[in-house]
């Protein structure tokens, strides 16, 4: 069918909510740019992001990851350079319902119950009450938290509020998933099974990008960009990298792009 | 802008401050300790100061006078009528003793009637003026104001009352007061007190102060914990957000007027005179603007710590320029154009006008079209502030 988004104006076969069913491409980056003052915190980047796929956005704090993710999902305006979701140009409001965005900070609200945030997230994306007890139910499910549905947040522990975030990400089924550094001061044990609910969330489907600073996490994503002072330096599978520069770590694939030996 | 997106956001903050009860209690002790504490403390009259009394009148000899009745003592009179609740009154003998008193801090006033006190009244009411004038002394400690203004007022209403009862036992057209004073009151009237104009100024402030804080500490938060950054990406606009939040405010300021003011009634036995739709409606400006505000100033705060490093900033100007206690007239001329500029202003001027004169729209309506200006402003220029992206 052929529809205009009111947003962007893009014309095509899609319709607002499934328009990846023509096309696999998810997510199609040109020139992106972002300079803060005289600080490129990212220096034009193209990439393209394909359905299904774990994508990790890797490199050292500061290379700008979440700058990235921000204007992916449109928090920041960037300098230069388009953005296409779903083949929709950003800003886009329509497309966002397809979108899920779980921030660095657990970004929950600590004095509401699990439930009152599962439902508050899921509320304004225009989820029916019915569908939304469904989807609360699923997702309690899914990060193990059945138990606690009407603890108030700030009861938790850290690591559940993380799953209380991952949850709240995913309640209205979106098509794409932001995750910036979703790992990022958690426990081992809670890491893996992370892992496997990105595993999971793949399986049924959907696209994750996900940011992290740990290089061997990096190895269970599909693909991988390096990035080093706002620049993509290198981009493909974590095996094909490694390959590519006879390195057996990304750490040392990352090492040997940036042009520094191994201490 | 859905609607029901629109009540999920007031539905979660309500929920928020069902869960969090020091913030609840804040929200309705705030207004109700002020109203407490002014209400009983700052009552306005000043009660139980002490007062010497020297009564020296001779009074009128028997057989003097027919005009005034045989055997009177002005001064005895004048004294029975002093309001015992404001001055708390010490009858000495010795002038030179009750002066001491004063002297030493022991009294605020000594009130002294010397011997010939009435006949002198009755010189000057028979002969001509001048000769014999009948003379109140009285030795003032004038270091308080606010009390040595009581004490005056006190002894010239009693004086004044006397007379008149003096004149009402009498054949009126017999004694011809030189002046008489008619008091006919356009609104409120002698038994107004001061937390009849006190409540409807602490309603509109308190309703300034919760909204304007705890917005500027939500809003801290929403930024800091990434929520907000979470309903950005969403697909809710800006407005929804501020919509959602202007009505769980509303919900929030109409719950607590009508405590403070049920408070101040049942306490208090305040005046309401006007319509009280009325007020909660300037009440809802008020909150709505507020907001807007708190909004705007949490931009420029990067935690709670610095947020609360507003509440001076909002709270003097109010205090002190907005005439929540004392009248804008007292402020000195070239400070008064600022409270112009302060919203609160028109808010406690609306709800006195609403409370105490009973007005309604067709007169308070430049207080309500300001404040709904202010509202606009804040408002549409925090939906501005979400919306940039650099």
């Amino acid at each position: 069918m052929n529809v205009t988004c009111p947003c962007c104006g893009e014309r095509g076969k899609v319709t607002f909510e499934r328009s990846f069913d023509t096309t696999t491409t998810v997510i199609e980056i040109q020139k992106l740019t972002k300079t803060f003052r005289k600080f490129t915190a990212v220096d034009s980047l193209d990439l393209t992001i394909y359905k299904g796929e774990i994508y990790g956005l890797l490199g050292p704090n500061g290379s700008g990851k979440t700058t990235i993710i921000k204007m992916l999902t449109g928090l920041l305006q960037p300098t230069a350079g388009t953005t296409k979701l779903f083949g929709h140009t950003l800003p886009c409001k329509s497309i966002m319902n397809d979108v899920g965005y779980m921030p660095q900070d657990t970004a929950i609200y600590i004095d509401n119950t699990v439930h009152e945030n599962l439902f508050f997230f899921g509320s304004i994306y225009g989820i029916s009450k019915q569908r939304l007890e469904k989807r609360e139910r699923e997702m309690l499910q899914f990060v193990d938290l059945q138990n606690w549905r009407d603890s108030l947040v700030s009861t938790l522990s850290g690591g559940m509020k993380h799953r209380v975030s991952l949850a709240c990400a995913l309640i209205h089924e979106p098509k794409l998933v932001f995750l910036d550094e979703p790992t990022g001061g958690i426990d081992p044990e809670l890491r893996a099974t992370f892992w496997e609910y990105f595993g999971s969330m793949v399986k049924k489907g959907i696209t994750v990008i996900i940011t992290t600073h740990y290089m061997d996490e990096a190895n269970r994503c599909s693909r991988v960009g390096l990035l080093r002072q706002g620049k993509l330096i290198a981009d493909g599978r974590p095996s094909d990298l490694k390959n590519n520069t006879r390195t057996n770590s990304l750490e040392d694939t990352f090492l040997a792009l940036a042009g520094r030996k191994k201490p | 802008m859905k609607l029901r997106r629109t009540l999920g956001f007031s539905r979660r903050a309500l929920l928020q401050f069902r869960h969090d009860r020091r913030t609840f209690a804040f929200v309705l002790i705030m207004p109700l300790l002020m109203i407490l504490i002014f209400g009983y403390t700052f009552g306005g009259d000043v009660k139980n100061i002490a007062v010497e009394i020297v009564n020296q009148d001779t009074g009128l000899p028997p057989g003097t006078s027919t005009l005034l009745p045989q055997g009177l003592f002005l001064a005895k009179n004048i004294t029975k009528n002093f309001d015992r609740n404001t001055l708390s009154l010490h009858e000495n003998t010795n002038i030179d003793d009750a002066r001491q008193k004063v002297h030493d801090g022991k009294a605020w006033a000594a009130i002294i009637f010397p011997a010939n006190f009435t006949q002198n009244f009755l010189t000057t009411l028979t002969t001509q003026p001048g000769t014999a004038h009948p003379k109140v002394e009285i030795y003032l400690d004038a270091s308080n104001p606010t009390i040595s203004a009581a004490v005056i007022k006190t002894i010239s209403h009693t004086i004044q009352i006397t007379l008149k009862e003096l004149t009402t036992t009498l054949n009126k057209t017999q004694i011809e007061m030189p002046i008489t004073i008619e008091q006919t009151y356009a609104y409120g009237g002698s038994d107004t007190r001061f937390i009849d104009y006190f409540a409807p100024g602490v309603i509109s402030f308190a309703i300034m102060m919760v909204t304007t804080m705890i917005t500027i500490i939500l809003f801290v938060n929403e930024r800091r914990n990434g929520t907000l950054q979470r309903l950005l990406v969403s697909p809710a606009s800006e407005s929804e957000i501020v919509a959602g939040y202007a009505l769980a405010f509303a919900v929030i300021g109409v719950f607590q007027s009508i405590v403070v003011l049920v408070a101040a009634i049942l306490l208090f036995n305040i005046t309401i005179i006007g319509n009280i739709f009325l007020a909660l409606v300037v009440i809802l400006l008020l909150a709505f603007g507020h907001q807007g505000l708190g909004i705007l100033l949490s931009a420029a705060a990067k935690n709670e710590m610095q947020a609360v490093q507003f509440i001076p900033l909002i709270l003097f100007p109010s205090i002190l320029l907005a005439g929540l206690f004392w009248p804008i007239e007292s402020i000195p001329s070239y400070l008064q154009p600022l409270s112009y500029i302060i919203p609160l202003r028109y808010g406690i001027d609306a709800e006195r006008s609403i409370m105490l004169r009973g007005w309604g729209i067709g007169e308070i309506w430049v207080d309500i079209l300001v404040l709904i200006l202010f509202a606009l402003f804040t408002l549409s220029a925090s939906v501005l502030l979400l919306k940039r992206k650099n």
